[in-house]
């Protein structure tokens, strides 16, 4: 099972209970297949960079979901089909955050390092060094 | 036929003290590159719309690569242009 990131454009001219309705459709995907998912977020009408299909705006949505591959490809045929969707993009997380996590740790270890050593003497300067 | 005698050049001095660019990643601490993150993003990506090099912002190779990876994917999703208009 590995973290994804599944965001997509919709058409931003149809109501807000069709996008509700290919929200529901993908998570039904996610979860038939033993995936998760971890948040639906939508991100509202933004502008474009590029024209896409003509539009010049669009409603983002956001899924992080946790899935396997199979499911994640089931997810971007749908989504290449729906007539709303515009354009859709999956971004595996999981690499990233083990490395997030990596550096967040080193961190905190240098950190309880230093606050050790110094923990007498100085404990005004190690708060400002920290940062 | 007398030439002058071919002047030595005079090391030029600096004229001007360069400041030293620093990597705004390494800097401020920030981790995770997002490609979501068009407010940082479009900090490197000057108008013509393509990313700017390292020699101008001054970012280090290994966060230059994660930024590079963020801004692809952002115009993947049209968060960002690839080319101005």
């Amino acid at each position: 099972m590995r973290n994804y990131e599944v965001m997509f454009i919709v058409n931003p001219n149809i109501l807000e209970e069709e996008i509700d309705k290919i929200n529901s459709q993908v998570e039904g995907i996610v979860t038939a297949g033993g995936g998760t998912v971890d948040k639906i977020e939508k991100m509202g009408k933004r502008k474009l960079a590029y024209a896409v299909e003509k539009f010049r705006e669009g409603s983002y949505v956001l899924f992080t979901i946790v899935a396997d591959g199979p499911i994640v490809k089931e997810i971007e045929r749908r989504l290449r089909v729906m007539e709303p969707v515009i354009k859709y993009i999956t971004v595996r997380m999981n690499e990233e955050m083990r490395r997030l996590d990596k550096i967040k740790a080193h961190r905190a270890k240098r950190a309880a390092r230093r606050s050790s050593a110094h923990a007498s003497s100085a404990p005004a300067e190690q708060s400002a060094e920290e940062f | 036929m007398i030439r002058a005698p071919k002047e030595k050049p005079v090391a030029i001095q600096k004229q001007y003290y360069r400041r030293k660019k620093v990597c705004k990643f390494c800097v401020e601490r920030i981790d995770a590159i997002n490609y979501k993150d068009v407010k940082l993003l479009s900090q490197f990506v000057p108008e013509r719309a393509k990313i700017m090099p390292r020699r101008i912002s001054g970012v280090c190779n290994p966060h230059q690569r994660l930024l590079a990876d963020a801004i692809n994917k952002a115009r993947n999703i049209a968060l960002l242009p690839f080319a101005a208009e």
